[in-house]
């Protein structure tokens, strides 16, 4: 059974999202702070991340994608970063994954249909290490 | 509860090619664009409003093409799609029930989350008359500007802020060089040294670290150590597809973020088609998902997708890549692979080149050199690529060579060409490059 750990400050949401990737199968821990997220990261290694980007006050979620990748030496971990901070800072841009910037693989937009987020979060447990290294 | 035949949402260029082809080929049906911009910019033109255009208002497209297709338009934002009742939802209120809908939502910039990214006057360059105009009155009093990015984007704001604006202005890359993902190393040179005559100054192989400042940029901290004063940075990195309508609505978004089409730019959804930058790609070179956003594509994918609303009539054959830019009075174009690509994707290939006046004689008036790059695949010798440096020719020169690539055309094609020369306006014929860049390289594929 695959491990999932959520790293969001926002209890109704973790609490919402575990219970629905529990019934989708999954094993699912959780972290309500940045530094909890990058302890359990270390300690329980997860096969999966699912990472808020504000919190508790600002940009805290880039912070910690930085840190699994260059402190913890996480390189293949799969991130999955979920987030409302496009909509909530009314941005005109969008953050998006990238090796030197932004080191996730995937960003995807609360709140996203249940489904959606299983799919994604299946696909990217699924084929992760087989993706093309760069699209051509 | 009001009703559209063909419903296109986005009015940019993917969305308004869309409704003109959808007029075209379905005369008898209703074709209704909602868009949320009031007015739309010519996406292209974005950089030349800093310089050679003056402002943005000097860069839009008319809505007088609307009414002259007799192409509906509402300006409100599509909120919702309702799949199963086939209906889109509005931000002013407004429910309307569609046969088929064009998806033609476009891209974002893309934001690289460094640390200070959010200070003021750092700029994204998002399609909006308000936020350009903005944009332009704060340069205006600027004294250091940087650009991150050193893609076309990129190159093209830092030469035309250089124009307009009198400021030490400098472009950063994380490649080796500018322009690297369309050129080979020898155009990206060239295309360097004339940004530095022209008082724009590349940095490449390094990136930004963090953007420095209390509320507005002060500086920008690079990956090497080094540090530039900098009172405002525009970014350049590229483009996110914008794909937030179709995700909330269940469609699926591919490897490279866009909305899943197939060759017929259907989405799974057999009355939901979508085109331009917010569809899927892939490589017109193996099929392999690619990233590339282009106005051009979106218009070719527009012209694709709604002629095939009530019936398959088109296919798409994959993103050759043909675009080109233009320093000063230079032109730097390319279709297709150049060397970096063609061996990514696992092509043994060859080149030729060949470069001549483009007059005859030289002397006659408009004289500049143009140079002809091209790829061949070493076993066929089918071309897969080519890249121009020249005149403003070279723009039209490269999309005579993206047809050959997109028929397959050998060397021995090209070689046997029947082109049409003038002495005022082309290389002679026995110069003519095209055809000489296939028979150096018809020497070496021997």
């Amino acid at each position: 059974m695959s491990r999932i750990l959520i790293i969001d400050d926002d209890f109704d949401f973790r609490a919402t999202c575990r219970l629905f990737l529990e019934s989708a199968g999954f094993d699912v821990s959780d972290a309500a702070d940045p530094e909890e997220g990058v302890r359990k990261v270390r300690e329980e290694k997860p096969d999966l991340v699912i990472l808020d980007v504000l919190m508790p006050s600002e940009y805290e979620g880039f912070e910690v994608a930085r840190r699994i990748r260059e402190e913890l030496k996480m390189g293949d971990l799969p991130i999955l970063m979920l987030s409302g901070v496009h909509e909530i800072k009314e941005t005109p841009y969008r953050f998006y994954p990238d090796k030197n910037y932004l080191p996730v693989d995937a960003f995807l937009d609360k709140l996203v249909p249940p489904e959606v987020l299983t799919r994604k979060v299946r696909e990217m447990l699924g084929i992760h290490r087989e993706a093309p290294e760069a699209p051509l | 509860m009001k009703r559209a035949d063909i419903l296109v949402v986005g009015g940019s260029a993917a969305g308004l090619t869309a409704a003109i082809t959808a007029r075209r080929h379905y005369p008898e049906k209703n074709v209704l664009i909602i868009r949320k911009e009031k007015q739309v910019l010519i996406p292209c033109g974005i950089p030349y409003i800093f310089g050679t255009v003056g402002s943005p208002e000097k860069n839009l497209i008319p809505d007088a093409v609307l009414t002259q297709h007799q192409i509906d338009l509402l300006v409100d934002e599509v909120t919702g799609i309702d799949r199963e009742n086939a209906c889109v939802s509005t931000a002013g209120g407004d429910t309307i029930a569609y046969d088929r809908l064009i998806l033609a939502t476009g891209s974002l910039p893309a934001m690289p989350p460094v640390p200070g990214f959010d200070l003021g006057n750092v700029f994204p360059v998002f399609k909006d008359v308000l936020h350009l105009r903005e944009m332009q009155e704060t340069l205006k009093g600027v004294s250091d500007l940087v650009v991150i990015g050193g893609g076309f984007i990129g190159v093209e704001f830092a030469d035309e802020c250089r124009k307009s604006i009198n400021a030490k202005v400098s472009i950063i890359e994380m490649l080796p060089h500018c322009l690297m993902l369309a050129y080979d190393e020898e155009f990206c040179v060239q295309a360097e040294q004339l940004l530095q005559e022209r008082g724009v100054t590349p940095m490449t192989g390094v990136r930004v670290k963090r953007l420095i400042g209390k509320s507005s940029v002060e500086s920008v901290e690079l990956s090497d150590g080094a540090t530039l004063p900098a009172q405002a940075v525009i970014l350049g990195i590229g483009a996110v597809a914008n794909v937030n309508l179709a995700e909330r609505t269940g469609l699926p978004i591919g490897p490279t973020g866009g909305i899943v089409v197939d060759r017929t730019m259907r989405t799974p959804d057999d009355r939901i088609y979508a085109c331009g930058d917010c569809a899927e790609k892939i490589s017109f070179f193996g099929g392999r998902p690619s990233p590339l956003k282009l106005a051009s594509i979106a218009t070719a994918e527009a012209r694709i997708a709604a002629a095939n609303l009530f019936g398959t009539r088109r296919e798409n054959i994959g993103t050759v890549g043909v675009w080109s830019t233009a320093i000063g009075g230079t032109a730097f174009a390319t279709a297709g692979l150049t060397e970096i690509l063609a061996t990514r994707h696992g092509y043994n290939y060859v080149v030729g080149a060949a470069e001549a006046p483009n007059r005859h004689p030289g002397g006659m008036p408009g004289m500049h050199n143009m140079k002809v790059k091209l790829v061949f695949e070493k076993r066929t010798g089918v071309l897969l690529g080519g890249q121009v440096r020249g005149d403003a020719a070279a723009g039209e020169v490269i999309n005579a060579i993206s047809a050959c690539i997109q028929r397959r055309m050998t060397a021995e094609d090209v070689a046997m060409f029947q082109t049409g020369t003038h002495p005022a306006l082309t290389a002679s014929p026995v110069t003519y490059q095209f055809v000489n860049a296939a028979e150096a390289a018809i020497a070496a594929l021997r």
